[in-house]
């Protein structure tokens, strides 16, 4: 679905992403892990064009993103990627000014001109599949974080990416719903969802992967199916930050 | 030392005696307006700290007359009586005008001087030829004068001035259809314009007297005295003739003085018509202006403050540069100041707008700077990461901004805009320094014309208030949703994992 291929990216003369290569399957959750300041946000930051990269290319169906390209064709071009990735924040930026369902049916209605009825309908769907349906019409400023997240999540998904991104969906929940989260996002792959999920909590991770990606330095240290990477890991970096998390 | 000492001494006691002989002289303060006030007082052009004027030459000549000495108290036309009354001179010299109202509240010399109207119209104007022709026009006078009067017994459409330079102008501007002045002031400020010329004769005579406080009737004496000794030894007449104002009507009317004789012609003599339920209604109507204004204004201020904002917030460096000049110019400089600019200055480079729109336009752009910051501090307050989620959707800048951004930053604004919008309402009082009818004019002129400064005050205070609390409460009950919403978190919802 999404190829990534010797990416870099520096701020300045710091170089934060030095070359970074992955590919993520279809229907599959890749994991990035790594501590902060290993360059996954900024990679994060990079897949969805909010950082323009420096080096490398980023191939997403028949879009591709490379440097050396002209400002303008990069700007549209990550238009075009955008369109296929969807995005879900750490702090999740709800719009407060609309409903729940406002929220939904934004970008649907006025990004892909999709009537307002059928987007409304399907947006429904969309909160019934998180359990949030009852919440419609209510505002986001009065929902707990979770419930945030999960019409983050509809909301991303509202717009049919061909890749969801979550960025530490973990940080803003208590430990009792880590888990209900976790089989929510299985459920999305089952259903066809290809996700990249950036957390530093390896417990989560592990549980909802396919595929794990450890991130350290700007560098890819160790990346393979996520037993492997837990259970056999050949770097030890690796194997003190599994270690430590446990 | 010592004689050195006798002689300071001396020289002391003789300062002294000097200066209680000049206080021993009496004195002759008289009050008269001096600002457009030609030909009757008026600063001298060519000697900036000293006046001129054919009733500064009659006050002297009066002044000798009784053995006293002149001094000219510069003050206001629309406050003169209640500045006599005040003790601020002992006489108002300005073309007064004797009528029943201002009869109540102070005394009269006998008349000096026969004055007439005099109608005034642009040159190329073949449809006014006399007062009568106006019954549809707007006619310009000086406030509170004979003319102004006549104009509102007529129940002609007028506009009151604060000297004959504005009027004038603002005829040949277009902004009015006809001026009537007092000879005097016509010979002086309309006679050698080539733009304008007389409608018909001069109309309507009456006369200038001295005013006096009420109840000194020894003073009056002196001074009726002393006018019927400038009139009897031919000084007046020379100073009259100095100044170009001697005519028929003088010379009837000093002849009638001399021989002790009525006058053969009955002078006119115009009375306010004030009574309260008309005030009312009048103030009324400035309230209404006052309202319409402070809309329109805030509607142009909310309008172009949002491309300012933009402007200076997210433009190229021009740009940005551009709005702050506007901005800071328009906050640097006080808003009376801009109107006065607006409706003197621009006519000099052809743009002669009428004076309700100059209020309207001048407030509209001087609030425009004001909405822009607060607009530019609500476009701030706005998190970036609403502008990344609504990227992330795919949305465009444009799309972002309209949908999302802005609606937002409307809410965190209003309630400082409804804060600008009620002190807007009150600024709109510099209106009158443009004479739109607005409330502060109202008070001005029905106070000037009624005496009734604390009644009348005290109305168009409720008036004020009436409009402005109610939009003051709508900005507390705003803010105070917006902080509560805010704040507000309904209880988290448990739902079944």
């Amino acid at each position: 679905m999404i190829q990534v291929s010797n990416l870099r990216k520096q701020f300045g003369d710091t170089e934060i992403l030095k070359g970074i290569s992955f590919d993520v399957p279809d229907k599959s959750i890749l994991g990035i892990i790594g501590a902060s300041g290993s360059g996954k946000t900024t990679l994060l930051r990079c897949l969805n064009g909010f950082e323009t990269i420096n080096g490398g290319t980023i191939t997403c169906g028949n879009i591709k993103l490379e440097a050396g390209i002209s400002a303008t064709d990069y700007k549209r071009r990550v238009r075009d990627l955008r369109l296929k990735v969807g995005t879900v924040f750490q702090h999740f930026y709800l719009f407060p000014h609309l409903s729940v369902v406002g929220n939904i049916i934004e970008a649907p209605v006025h990004v892909l001109r999709t009537a307002k009825k059928s987007a409304e309908k399907e947006a429904y769907e969309l909160l019934e599949s998180v359990g949030l349906e009852h919440t419609a019409r209510r505002y986001p400023e009065s929902l707990s974080g979770g419930e945030q997240q999960r019409v983050a999540i509809a909301r991303a998904l509202a717009m049919h990416p061909a890749l969801l991104m979550l960025d530490e969906p973990t940080s803003a929940l208590d430990p009792r719903r880590i888990g209900s989260l976790r089989g929510l996002l299985r459920g999305f792959v089952e259903k066809g969802q290809t996700m990249i999920i950036i957390s530093h909590s390896i417990g989560f991770l592990g549980g909802v992967s396919d595929n794990l990606l450890y991130l350290e330095g700007g560098l890819v240290v160790e990346y393979g199916p996520t037993d492997q990477v837990l259970n056999s890991p050949k770097d030890p970096r690796v194997k003190d930050f599994i270690a430590q998390a446990e | 030392m010592l004689i050195r000492l006798r002689k300071i001494i001396w020289l002391l006691s003789a300062t002294l005696l000097i200066h209680a002989h000049v206080h021993a002289q009496k004195t002759l303060r008289w009050g008269a307006d001096p600002s457009g006030g030609a030909p009757y007082v008026y600063t001298d052009p060519g000697n900036p700290d000293q006046y001129i004027g054919y009733e500064k030459d009659m006050v002297d000549a009066l002044a000798n007359a009784m053995g006293r000495k002149a001094e000219f108290v510069p003050s206001d036309w629309e406050t003169l009586v209640s500045a006599l009354q005040r003790k601020s001179f002992d006489v108002i010299v300005n073309g007064l005008e004797p009528t029943g109202d201002r009869a109540q509240q102070i005394a009269f010399s006998n008349p000096y001087y026969i004055f007439q109207l005099q109608l005034t119209v642009r040159r190329d104007d073949n449809r006014i030829h006399s007062i009568d022709d106006c019954k549809d026009k707007v006619v310009g006078t000086l406030g509170n004068t004979a003319a102004s009067r006549l104009l509102q017994q007529r129940n002609t459409p007028y506009r009151a001035y604060q000297d004959p330079v504005g009027a004038y102008r603002d005829l040949e501007l277009k902004r009015i259809d006809a001026v009537v002045m007092d000879v005097p002031a016509e010979a002086f400020y309309a006679r050698d314009n080539t733009k304008l010329k007389q409608a018909g004769p001069p109309f309507s005579r009456g006369a200038y007297v001295i005013g006096l406080r009420k109840g000194d009737d020894a003073f009056k004496a002196e001074v009726d005295t002393a006018i019927e000794k400038i009139i009897t030894d031919g000084t007046l007449e020379q100073i009259l003739k100095k100044w170009k104002l001697w005519n028929d009507a003088q010379v009837e009317f000093q002849a009638s003085v001399k021989t002790k004789t009525q006058p053969a012609v009955a002078l006119e003599v115009t009375n306010a018509s004030f009574n309260w339920s008309e005030a009312l209604l009048r103030l009324t109507k400035a309230a209404l202006v006052t309202v319409l204004l402070a809309l329109g204004s805030m509607v142009i201020a909310v309008v172009l403050g949002l491309p300012l904002a933009l402007g200076q917030w997210n433009g190229p460096k021009w740009l940005r540069t551009l709005c702050t000049v506007y901005v800071e110019f328009f906050r640097g400089t006080p808003v009376l100041v801009q109107l006065l600019f607006l409706y003197f200055g621009l006519p000099v480079i052809g743009i002669a707008m009428p004076g309700w729109l100059t209020a309207l336009v001048g407030l509209g752009l001087n609030y425009a700077a004001y909405e822009s910051q607060v607009y530019r501090a609500a476009l701030d307050a706005i998190p970036n990461g609403q502008w990344e989620a609504s990227y992330s959707l795919g949305m465009s800048p444009l799309l972002a901004f309209r949908r999302i951004i802005l609606p937002q930053a409307f809410r965190i604004a209003l309630p400082p805009m409804t804060n600008d919008f009620v002190s807007l309402f009150k600024d709109t009082s510099v209106a009158f320094a443009i004479s739109v009818w607005e409330l502060a004019t109202a008070y001005r002129e029905l106070a000037n014309a009624s005496g009734q400064f604390l009644l009348l005050g005290l109305i168009v205070s409720i008036f004020y208030l009436a409009m402005s609390l109610p939009m003051a409460q709508v900005a507390r009950w705003l803010e105070q949703r917006l902080r509560s919403r805010a704040t507000e978190r309904v209880e988290e919802v448990e739902v079944p994992a």
